[in-house]
């Protein structure tokens, strides 16, 4: 497996991050953009196929964010590519929502506010890596129908009952294919 | 520990942003008070992520390379300003997803009083039909009898109330179906204020407050088509 190489270039990318929050080094965000760029056109065009103006838009509108908002970003509430995933889908979201689909006067900027505030803790931060770890070996273990759901959710942005359309299957299936993922993942926490 | 939380199905939708935003927002406002719901949907987050990680498409270099120069040529170098923390005593109760809508504190909002012991004040009227708004109840008074055509969504800001099922405090999280006829009583010590979310109208069913539905359709925004 790849797994130490990619670890690798998660941690060039976690240099680059701290560079453009401490330095405002603009080289360290352009190589940002050819890392992440490239996978928040393909995570837009996922939700709406052809829609390339769109993806560009979002792209550009996601790194900007990632510039501005450098100095909030704390490595040991959420890996780097956790905290661009919430934020180009934030994006995604509020693109929509001025651009149609749903009108509201709700701003996803409002919340999703909970990875911001956490104070900082180390501990936290290895458990973190490990997590990723985890769920980045358990996802390519995934049997493909397990797989399809959690993309059509995730990248595509479907709704649960959505996708039970789009599949033509009960949404109870869905359901329960979205739920035996995630506990293969082990990501659902006991209460 | 509060005892009622959105389940795992409505956390993963609001993690991987489908679920609507009137429902997120009830989401949030839960998570505001939830260590546990925040744990949860920090881990359904990391699933987004390895999936948005590993899918990239092939784009034309040149493409890339303009794409990257707009945005090198708009970035403006200064940190962006925080929200003030405002800790006046006005905001106790009011978490920090809703100070958008509730700027004053409850007692400014424009409150429709519905009957002497409950009164109802509109946040927003969603274009897809969701209403979302605050009820105030007085101490120890029963809601009227009612049913949902849509679902509705309940969060617990101030005080406590309960139902057949059980008792909700500050920070529950309770969602009802269509089929669903309940009578929410609030406790005797306190008043209660909830944030709702209404897919469409109540309806109540008692003979008097049958009188109310009227008046409900008016407030809700899927009234004007009917
Ligand atoms: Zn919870």
């Amino acid at each position: 497996m790849n797994t130490v190489s990619e670890t690798k270039t998660d941690n060039t990318l976690l240099v680059d991050m701290s560079q453009v929050a401490q330095a405002r080094d603009t080289r360290a965000l352009e190589r940002l953009f050819d890392h992440y760029a490239p996978r928040i056109r393909a995570f837009c065009l996922s939700s709406q196929p052809g829609a390339n103006l769109m993806a560009d838009d979002i792209a550009q509108e996601v790194m900007i964010r990632i510039w501005n908002k450098a100095h909030l970003y704390n490595p040991s509430t959420a890996s780097l590519n956790t905290w661009v995933f919430t934020i180009a889908r934030n994006a995604r979201i509020d693109y929509m929502r001025k651009n149609g689909r749903y009108q509201s006067d709700i701003d996803p900027e409002d919340f999703w506010s909970e990875m911001a505030d956490e104070n900082a803790d180390p501990f936290r931060e290895a458990q973190q890596q490990r997590d990723q770890v985890r769920i980045r070996e358990g996802l390519t273990q995934l049997p493909s129908e397990q797989q399809q759901v959690l993309s059509k959710v995730y990248l595509e942005g479907k709704s649960h009952s959505e996708a039970s359309e789009e599949l033509g299957l009960p949404l109870g299936t869905v359901k329960s294919r979205v739920r035996l993922a995630l506990n293969k993942l082990s990501v659902i926490i006991k209460r | 520990m509060l005892s009622c939380h959105p389940t795992i199905d409505i956390l993963t939708e609001y993690a991987a942003g489908s679920l609507p935003l009137a429902h997120s927002l009830g989401v949030s406002v839960h998570l505001d008070q939830c260590p546990h719901c925040r744990d949860q949907v920090r881990r359904l987050n990391n699933i987004g992520a390895e999936l948005f990680s590993e899918h990239s498409a092939e784009v034309r270099p040149d493409h890339m390379a303009s794409l990257k120069s707009k945005v090198m040529a708009s970035l403006v170098n200064h940190e962006e300003t925080q929200a003030a923390v405002d800790d006046n005593t006005a905001f106790q109760h009011i978490p920090r997803s809703l100070r958008r809508w509730i700027p004053q504190g409850f007692n400014d909002l424009n409150w429709m009083p519905l009957t002497p012991s409950f009164k109802l004040a509109t946040l927003s009227n969603e274009s897809g039909g969701a209403q979302i708004a605050l009820s105030r109840v007085k101490p120890g008074a029963r809601l009227p009898n009612h049913t949902h055509t849509g679902n509705e969504i309940t969060v617990v800001l101030k005080g406590a109330f309960s139902d057949d099922e059980g008792l909700y405090r500050e920070g529950d999280f309770i969602c009802r179906d269509h089929n669903h006829k309940h009578q929410p009583r609030v406790t005797k010590d306190a008043e209660c204020i909830c944030l709702i979310i209404l897919d469409s109208p109540i309806e109540f069913t008692g003979w008097f407050t049958r009188l109310l539905n009227p008046i409900m359709r008016y407030f809700h925004p899927n009234s004007a088509a009917t």
